[in-house]
């Protein structure tokens, strides 16, 4: 088995063995140092087993760069052969025999050496768990580039906020812990034991299913450790569980995950029964075989779809695995396609079921710092990316204008939200949106490259967040916050490299320079991902003039988005306090808090470094699948040579937008000129609009929760009156008959016995009189008793 | 000389009835104890008409000695029961003697 | 002849005081019928050869137990006690139930045909008779076990010709009993005579 998929395996086991140890802790946590609720061992455990599996997916990822024969560096040779990539790019998934047509580079593996593979991506079985008919369910894995970097990142991360739970967590690290948001009938506050443990080992659960996520070969384990991490979200934002917020927020999370499941759900039932299987791709590690994958069938070698006009319709035509070749109707895979995209629009709080993102900053920081910002929320996009080839133009049509649709809501209604963690908890909605728009605009490696920055710089401002709030004693509302930064300056300064990179400022001094690419400008991470998004939509809409909105959308909210991360940053931390006893008692968290901040700061400011020809972006860009536009679609896909033409004009404008934004609210907040108060009376409607959230929740409200709930109350009326009303009825009849049985009983048989009994005393009566007591009487009898006997007998036995 | 059995006999017969009726209907109790020797004798009649006249012979006599020895005995007992009964009844009507009623 | 005479006679004298005794309803006159009627019993007994039986019904009979029951009478029967009057029903009752069981007795008695039974024996009380003139000696031998007519020496097990050895001893002891039990009973009572108590008799 491949180096990779080992190492890689056991980096994804591991949170599960520290679950499996973790959840016991109220057994075994009596033994450990400190006692049974002060112990931090839990913690430790979780912090080894994810801090173990970073360095085993870094290795991984050392190991893919040689064995991928991936270029670090955009070499000369790769930049001018724009079409080589193009047309060998697909030998990726060409089968292990046939030899690549000029992979070539100047890294380039030797021919023959049995580590180099061919192609660009790993694949096998570890376990076979069923086969039912032609189904067969399977653990298997697909490693390539994207895999490795995602787990590296999902580890980095978790362990950096690990880490930082050890120290957000430690008011649970009592056995009476008290919960001032929860109110018993009596007044007083809860009392409850503390769950420390606990809470470290849902977070190893979590980071087992979302490593098994991304680590899945076919769609089906995909579904399996997309529901995990929606059990563990769950589980996380209703940690505190007698809240009654967060544990309505954890139902709604789930309840809004599922409805985009059951989307999800469809789209495997179509792929299963019209392709026969969830794979991927073909395996080329262990358990090599021919029989292809999803990729292959729907895509052949050029990333081409093969569409057909029959008299049934438009057709796509593909090999089955048995070697015949079948079609699949036109629409029907395009709905196979929303399906599975419908599961990302629940798992990533796209438009419309973007509700349940909000609430479920109910959770503790760290949680929406690890679960919700940076992995769980870009399960979906990971999954768009990844199930890309399957995706007809339709759907990717589909999949833009959704995240078009979100980033602009999200982004407008953040700009009036006042609890820090709503702020972030819109703003990353907001760039979801962009990733899943890149995705739908063909930029596959932008959207991708976006994730990962995206991740270093929410949950680095996240957890600044949590550091502010654990500081101000469980404050959450800037409101009441201000001139921070004197009081806590690693956090405020941490938390502004992370505002700076999500809203793609940089000093642009390469524009001067033409030789140099624009890779290179002074930025942190987000300039760059946010650049080649802006770059793609620029480009798609020049291709497609027809959907120019999905250019206007982004630029406009890129702008919003410095705006209202400003308008953050501003409150928080600059200005003047607004409440001094706030002030007064605020101070900074320990280094095990403050240490994670600055490491994620660094990951914020420096992993993007080279832009679209730094490493990162390359490394993604190794595992891009080619594309053609299907005919008939009237889609245009930018290519990189289209990309790279229009990509100039992006950058200066998306800049533009968002230095506006940034100058906007910098006078707003910090020289309040114009006032923030006096525009908020002037645009009130729109700000109650806002404020409201768009009015999604009361939406949904009427058109879901009170039906439900009228169904409901008919249904239990129903068994109420009618069901009861049978229940109630028989138990009458039963007594009833039961009554005319005792009246039975006790007339008639009762009454024959009686009468028995009477009729014996009263021939016993009139046999009384007989004993007259007289003797004359007795041998009257006597006399007449002989005489009758001899008459009798006389009568009867004549003799002679 | 030979005067046919069924003469005796049915004298013997009248005498038992006689004794018989006697007991059933007399009040007196004496008059009880005399349809009881009224009987005896009838019996003892048969006894010794049946002796004379069949192969019984000195049998039926001397059967008829002990039914008299009897019966003599039986008269005294009885006698002292009647007396017994006139004392604790100052009467000698059997039938205020009706205590056993059932 | 004579014997058939005498035999009406008595026969008659006899079955009169045996009827007198139930049609007569004074306790003294019934006595007296009684008498009579055990008298010409007797005569009867005599006309039958059994000249012992006879002298002995008169001896015991009539001399000792019908003078028992005259005493008897003459205890009770005071005053207003010597005649108790019956009703007619009762009359009638008792005499068609006598009337009923003597024609049953009669029916019976005539329809038999003794004299198959008689004619093959000759009776043997004639020998006896013959003898002495009269049975008691036989009778005698008899009631000490040794039957006289039969050959003496020879005892023989069938029961038909034994002695009444065993019976005469009982009826002794029985005799015995019966004058203790009848001392006993008629015994002067040491308390008042009005409480009858049933149970101390």
């Amino acid at each position: 088995m491949d180096i990779k998929a080992c190492l890689l395996t056991t980096a994804w086991l591991l949170p599960l063995v520290g679950f499996a140890v973790e959840i016991f802790g109220g057994y075994w946590s009596h033994h450990a140092p400190g006692g049974r609720f002060r112990s931090r061992l839990a913690a430790y455990i979780s912090v080894g087993c994810i801090g173990g599996g970073f360095l085993l997916s870094l290795t991984a990822l050392v190991f893919g760069v040689t064995d991928f024969d991936l270029s670090l560096w955009d070499s000369p040779h790769h930049a001018s052969a724009s079409e080589a990539p193009a047309t060998d790019a697909l030998a990726q998934f060409a089968v292990a025999d046939e030899a690549p047509a000029g992979h070539g580079g100047a890294e380039q593996a030797q021919p023959g050496d049995p580590d180099a593979h061919e192609h660009n991506h790993v694949s096998g079985r570890l376990y076979e768990l069923a086969t039912f008919g032609k189904i067969r369910f399977a653990i298997d894995y697909y490693i390539d580039s994207l895999t490795l970097v995602m787990f590296t990142m999902v580890t980095l991360i978790a362990t950096c906020i690990h880490v930082f739970a050890i120290g957000y967590m430690d008011d649970e690290r009592t056995d009476e812990h008290v919960d001032h948001q929860v109110h018993i009938s009596d007044g007083s506050h809860l009392h409850r034991p503390g769950r420390f443990y606990q809470f470290f080992a849902y977070l190893s659960l979590f980071c087992f299913s979302m490593l098994g996520l991304v680590l899945a070969g076919n769609i089906f384990m995909v579904f399996v450790f997309w529901e995990l991490v929606g059990i563990c979200s769950y589980l996380l934002i209703g940690f505190y569980v007698e809240r009654h917020s967060a544990s309505t927020a954890a139902n709604k999370a789930f309840i809004v995950n599922r409805v985009g499941d059951f989307g999800f759900i469809i789209g495997l039932m179509i792929l299963i029964t019209s392709f026969g299987t969830f794979n991927f791709t073909a395996y080329n590690d262990r358990g090599a075989s021919d029989q292809p994958g999803l990729f292959e069938m729907v895509r052949d070698h050029d990333g081409a779809v093969h569409v057909d006009e029959t008299d049934q319709g438009r057709v796509v035509k593909f090999h089955t695995p048995n070697g015949s070749d079948t079609s699949i109707p036109y629409w029907l895979l395009v709905t196979a396609g929303l399906g599975i995209f419908a599961g990302c629009v629940g798992k990533s709080a796209q438009f419309p079921l973007q509700t349940w993102l909000p609430d479920a900053m109910e959770g503790p920081t760290p949680v929406s710092a690890l679960v919700h910002s940076a992995t769980m929320v870009a399960a979906g996009v990971y999954l768009a990316g990844r199930f890309f080839p399957v995706f007809l133009p339709e759907v990717l049509l589909t999949i833009a204008y959704t995240g078009a649709i979100t980033l602009f809501v999200a982004a407008t209604i953040a700009v009036v939200a006042t609890d820090i963690k709503r702020v972030l908890a819109y703003s990353t909605i907001s760039q979801l949106g962009y990733m899943m728009l890149a995705i739908g605009l063909g930029g596959w490696a932008a959207g991708l490259f976006h994730l990962i920055t995206h991740a270093f710089f929410k949950s680095l401002m996240f957890l600044a967040s949590g550091s502010v709030i654990v500081g101000c004693h469980h404050e959450q509302e800037m409101t009441r916050m201000g001139g921070l930064r004197k009081k806590m300056p690693i956090t405020a300064y941490t938390m502004l490299v992370g505002v700076i990179a999500i809203c793609g400022l940089a000093i642009p001094w390469t524009w001067a320079v033409p030789k140099i690419a624009s890779g290179w400008d002074i930025a942190f991470s987000g300039y760059h991902s946010k650049d080649a998004i802006v770059a793609t939509a620029l480009t798609y809409a020049n291709l497609n003039p027809i959907h120019s909105l999905l250019f206007l959308a982004p630029l406009v909210t890129a702008g919003i988005t410095a705006f209202y991360m400003f308008r953050l940053w501003f409150y928080t931390f600059a200005g003047e306090p607004r409440d001094q006893e706030l002030y007064d008692h605020c101070h900074e968290s320990p280094w095990v808090m403050t240490g994670p901040l600055l490491v994620l700061a660094l990951f914020a400011a420096a992993c993007a470094i080279g832009g679209e020809q730094g490493t990162l972006f390359q490394l993604l860009s190794q595992s891009e699948t080619h594309v053609q536009d299907v005919a008939g679609s009237a889609i245009n896909l930018p290519t990189h040579q289209d990309i790279a033409v229009f990509h100039g004009q992006a950058g200066i404008m998306a800049l533009l937008v968002a230095g506006l934004g940034t100058l906007l609210a910098y006078l707003m907040y910090c020289r309040r000129t114009p006032d923030p108060s006096l525009i908020k009376r002037q645009f009130a409607a729109t700000h109650e609009f806002l404020v409201e959230k768009w009015r999604f929740d009361e939406l949904y409200d009427a058109m879901f929760v009170r039906p439900v709930h009228v169904v409901a109350s008919w249904f239990s009326g129903f068994d109420h009156r009618v069901l009861d009303g049978i229940l109630h009825w028989f138990a009458r009849t039963g007594v009833t008959v039961s009554g005319w049985d005792r009246r039975f009983d006790e007339g008639v048989v009762d009454g024959i016995v009686n009468w028995v009994a009477e009729k014996t005393q009263e021939v016993g009566r009139s046999l009384q009189t007989v004993q007259t007591g007289r003797l004359r009487q007795y041998v009257m009898f006597i006399a007449l008793g002989v005489v009758t006997l001899f008459v009798l007998i006389f009568a009867l036995f004549p003799e002679t | 000389m030979d005067t046919s059995l069924t003469n005796y006999l049915l004298i013997g017969a009248v005498m038992f009835v006689s004794g018989v009726v006697c007991m059933a209907t007399k009040r007196n109790g004496i008059a009880v104890l005399m349809g009881v020797e009224l009987v005896l004798n009838g019996a003892n009649i048969n006894f010794v008409a049946f002796s004379r006249h069949t192969s019984l012979g000195l049998d039926g006599q001397v059967v008829s000695l002990f039914v008299i020895v009897l019966a003599a005995a039986e008269a005294a007992v009885a006698l002292a029961i009647a007396l017994n009964f006139y004392n604790n009844y100052q009467t000698i009507d059997i039938d205020r003697g009706d205590k056993l009623q059932g | 002849m004579n014997d058939q005479a005498l035999f009406w006679i008595f026969a008659i004298l006899a079955g009169g005081g045996a009827i007198g005794v139930v049609i007569l309803q004074d306790i003294v006159r019934m006595a007296f019928s009684l008498i009579i009627s055990l008298g010409s019993t007797a005569g009867l007994f005599f006309l039958l050869d059994a000249d012992f039986v006879a002298a002995t019904q008169l001896l015991v009979y009539v001399g000792g137990t019908l003078v028992l029951l005259i005493f008897g009478v003459m205890l009770t029967a005071s005053g207003p006690f010597r005649r108790i009057q019956m009703s007619s029903g009762e009359t009638f009752v008792g005499a068609a139930v006598g009337l009923l069981f003597f024609s049953v007795i009669a029916f019976t008695v005539i329809d038999v045909e003794w004299e198959k039974l008689a004619a093959s024996h000759r009776p043997v009380v004639d020998a006896a008779t013959d003898e002495t003139g009269s049975t008691s000696r036989a009778i005698g031998l008899r009631l000490v076990g040794i039957p006289a007519d039969t050959e003496v020496g020879v005892h023989s097990n069938s029961g038909e010709k034994t002695g009444y050895l065993l019976p005469f001893e009982i009826v002794s002891v029985h005799l015995l009993v019966v004058l203790v039990g009848a001392a006993y009973l008629a015994r002067a009572k040491r308390h008042e005579t009005s409480e009858a108590t049933g149970g101390d008799a």
